[in-house]
């Protein structure tokens, strides 16, 4: 038994949503996409699946329509909104990306949704959300990225702001609005009661800007992009390039076996150089392994370590780093990152979408699935869930729908006749 | 900046309240999960300790010169409604008090590590026979099984994992990432949430209990699996491109005149249709280059990318950025300016939805918190409480929910089992 069996849900949204959709289909949820007569745009954004007809090849989008039935409807037309109505009354869930200027001019607003279907969960996705002065303004991904502070903190120094990878205002927003959907659910459960849910791209990514908008609340000050992360350049802390790549050190501080591991990691290949020697065996046992040197950097005048002060330091950092620097460099990234993780380094390695593919962790784990999609005449290659709930274990179930793939079984479950069905064709109000 | 008007009152309905949740999680991902758990009106204990408190206690933002455990922005953003009560899980007192909590609960949820998992002696077997029909979702990096299961790492080492750092920025740049813990604030904590809604769904339809085994490395590829899908398809190779999309194009950031006050400021835009293209070129005072056939469709300004950009950048340093914005929007085209903290706090729209929540913490102060990522019409998961005081609620959850005498409390204190 899959953990939503038996909800059904509607999925009329545009890419912002479609992941959303896709996660509580994962869940075992009777999710139905509905599409424009002319299909989802995304079903033809590259990049594309090769050999397959143009309109059935958006990777994106059979990435994040699998596991979904699909039908279309023209709700321009007035049947076509007929139609939208009465397969809103059958479903548990309504997901959508309707402005509300759009949701006006197609007579589908959230007050009318709820009219329709008391009992409705109604999740609306948009970049701005449903209400204040921006609530009709266009948006795509990377303005959620922009608007929501989280692009201020990503690129170099001297270098333009940059977007997240791979739709992260699009995902984010649907990350918030199936768990938000999942709480209404557990209530509707309860209570029998729907309800909507509303998510803003700019409002769902905010948390993302991490301490930014706290340190902005609390000391005034905004943090800049491509700066050590929290404002202090420690040793074994941060990028550092390998033989063949990189990876990336967290050995300053409490956490794992910290620095003084480092040291003995590089002992082993005999490239600790003078980290063994004094002042620095002292300083790395005493003060390296502790939130001592944190202090001391926060605050350098400061009297919390006299020992230790800033100035007598100063010149010891740069050396250490250069030590691990030559270190690294010498190394290809796995062994660093598996030969570190193994001794309790905090160790991580810069993937490439390859190097996931070939993860030993993630095939250990039969992560990724292959799937027969038939209509396309392939198989295809998917990633795992994003949680094994192992009483209630996902299925990748089917392929993305092809355009208009379950008109017929879908709008004859709700009592629409052969004939009607042939008539919605000819008036262009489904897809042929 | 103002205190928000309580939005709920004792007759507000909440989606859990009642259901009761041990929050052993610390950091960034698992906090997150069950501040919004505790949004929703769950009664949410977190077990801490003083002799290895959650990093984020001690970590900044904080005033300056604070001490202390109770001052970090970064904490007190992502703990509150939850209760506090300070316990040494390792010795064997505070582990039959842990069991005692484990038994209370409808749900436990914690991000250590395998390995931490069976210090603290809280492993799925072990606190099932305890309590059977509970909920318990391990978050560790790489999930309980397989040869990397006990690897650790923050955010920040995740994130290289997952493949983020590898796919930001631009070709030939170092794979610096995104400048933060990424996954560690929505696409963690927020499949979090789901999956334990999920299987309480499942347990209210059926009284089963379950383990989720949730790996932040997996949760994290799921959410980011664009390219290597594609790759693994026979899709074309992912390119990193900065700002740049295969599906829109212009499509970026471009720098704005500065006005004077904030000389890094960044307009972006994203035409993803050939009709957002040609308002853009009319708006922007070129309708001439919508009719240039190097720029027609897609494809042309994909293969003319770099000339595109070019004339973009000029037109956008001429600029006024609120100016074009406005302009921009007016005509339809998608584009933003890219906020810092300071302007995201202020911005008239996060503003008119009252997004961040301000509430009063005993020692922080009135401090702005990040609001509910969802917007719940009929029973609000906006945060009301602030986070807890190291061990705030020892003594209300020690006689609350562990029964135990002031007597006894005083003695697990002495003994260090209490703190």
């Amino acid at each position: 038994m899959m953990a939503l069996e038996g909800i059904r849900i509607l999925d009329a949204s545009d890419v912002i949503g479609h992941y959303a959709g896709r996660i509580l289909a994962d869940l075992g949820a009777d999710v139905i996409k509905v599409e424009p007569v002319g299909g989802d745009p995304t079903r033809r954004w590259a990049p594309l699946l090769p050999d397959v007809a143009e309109l059935e090849s958006g990777l994106q989008f059979l990435l994040l329509n699998a596991n979904k039935r699909g039908i279309t409807i023209d709700v321009t037309q007035p049947r076509g909104r007929e139609l939208y109505l009465a397969l809103t009354k059958t479903a548990d869930v309504l997901i959508d990306s309707l402005q509300e200027h759009e949701a006006v001019e197609f007579g589908l607003t959230a007050d009318h949704l709820i009219e329709v279907k008391p009992d409705l969960i109604h999740t609306s996705i948009t970049g701005w959300g449903l209400s204040g002065p921006r609530a009709n303004w266009a948006y795509a991904d990377i303005v959620g990225c922009a608007m929501s502070g989280t692009m201020q903190l990503v690129g170099l120094a001297d270098g333009p702001p940059e977007q997240l990878p791979d739709m992260q205002g699009y995902h984010t927003a649907s990350i918030q609005a199936a768990a938000g959907t999942m709480g209404a659910i557990v209530y509707r459960q309860s209570t029998g009661e729907g309800q909507r849910v509303e998510v803003s791209m700019q409002e769902a990514m905010s948390i993302a800007q991490e301490t930014a908008m706290m340190q902005a609340d609390i000391l005034g000050t905004n943090r800049e992009r491509g700066k050590p992360q929290f404002g202090l350049d420690l040793p074994g802390s941060g990028l550092y390039e390998a033989a063949d790549g990189y990876v990336f050190l967290i050995a300053s501080g409490l956490a794992g076996s910290g620095f003084p591991g480092l040291v003995r990691l590089m002992a082993e290949t005999g490239d600790e150089e003078d980290l063994f020697e004094e002042p620095f065996r002292t300083f790395i046992t005493d003060v390296m392994g502790t939130t001592q040197l944190r202090d001391i950097l926060l605050d350098p005048g400061g009297t919390s370590s006299p020992s230790h002060r800033s100035s007598e330091i100063s010149h010891l950092l740069p050396h250490m780093d250069d030590v691990v620097r030559k270190f690294c460099k010498k190394h290809p990234k796995s062994y660093l990152y598996e030969e570190g993780q193994k001794r309790r380094i905090l160790v991580g390695i810069v993937n490439t979408p390859n190097d996931i593919l070939e993860s030993q962790q993630l095939k250990e784990r039969n992560w990724f699935v292959d799937l027969e999609d038939t209509k396309r005449g392939v198989t295809l290659r998917y990633p795992g869930p994003q949680w094994q709930l192992q009483g209630t274990p996902a299925q990748l179930r089917r392929p993305a729908p092809m355009l208009g793939e379950h008109n017929n079984e879908v709008l004859s479950e709700i009592g629409i006749d052969e004939s009607e069905l042939s008539e919605l064709v000819a008036e262009g109000v489904i897809a042929g | 900046m103002i205190k928000n008007e309580q939005d709920t009152n004792v007759e507000t309905p909440r989606i859990l309240e009642g259901v009761k949740f041990l929050d052993l999680t610390w950091f960034g991902a698992g906090p997150i999960a069950m501040r919004t758990i505790a949004g929703m009106g769950a009664d949410v204990v977190r077990v801490e300790t003083e002799k290895r408190p959650d990093g984020l206690r001690t970590a900044p933002p904080r005033p300056v010169n604070a001490t202390g455990y109770n001052l970090s922005g970064y904490y007190n953003n992502f703990n509150t409604d939850k209760k506090s009560i300070t316990i040494d899980l390792t010795t064997e007192r505070g582990h039959e008090l842990g069991m005692d909590l484990v038994q209370w609960a409808d749900v436990m949820m914690t991000n250590l590590t395998p390995r931490g998992i069976r210090q603290v002696g809280m492993d799925w077997e072990t606190i099932q026979k305890v309590n059977p029909g509970i909920i318990a979702l391990y978050q560790p990096m790489q999930g309980m099984t397989g040869p990397h299961s006990e690897f650790g790492g923050f955010g920040a080492v995740l994130g290289t994992i997952c493949g983020i750092n590898g796919l930001a920025g631009f070709e030939g740049n170092p794979p610096v990432g995104v400048g933060t813990n990424y996954t560690d604030y929505v696409v963690n904590p927020m499949h979090a949430v789901t999956a334990l809604l999920a299987a309480l769904y499942h347990k209210r339809r059926t009284g089963e209990g379950q383990m989720i085994d949730m790996s932040q490395l997996e949760s994290s590829v799921a959410a980011l699996a664009g390219p290597a899908f594609a790759l693994a398809n026979g899709g074309e190779p992912y390119i990193r491109e900065g700002n740049r999309v295969r599906y829109a194009a212009p499509h970026g950031a471009y720098r704005v005149r500065d006005n004077g006050e904030r000389g890094d400021r960044w307009l972006v835009i994203a035409c993803l249709e050939n009709q957002q293209w040609r308002d853009f070129a009319k708006v922007a005072g070129h309708v001439g280059w919508a009719d240039e056939e190097r720029f027609a469709t897609l494809a042309d300004r994909k293969a003319n990318e770099n000339a595109l950009d070019a004339l973009v950048e000029d037109w956008a340093r001429q600029q006024d950025g609120e100016g074009a914005l406005a302009t921009l929007q007016a005509a339809g085209v998608p584009s933003g300016l890219v906020l810092n903290a300071t302007e995201v706090l202020a911005d008239q729209q996060m503003v008119a939805r009252k997004y961040f929540r301000y509430i009063e913490h005993p020692e922080a102060g009135l401090r702005a918190h990040d609001g509910s990522g969802f917007k719940l019409s009929k029973t609000p998961a906006e945060p009301q409480r602030p986070s807890p005081l190291l061990g705030e609620h020892t003594y209300e959850v020690a006689t609350d929910i562990l029964e135990l005498m002031p007597e006894e409390i005083s003695n697990l204190v002495v003994e260090q089992v209490l703190f």
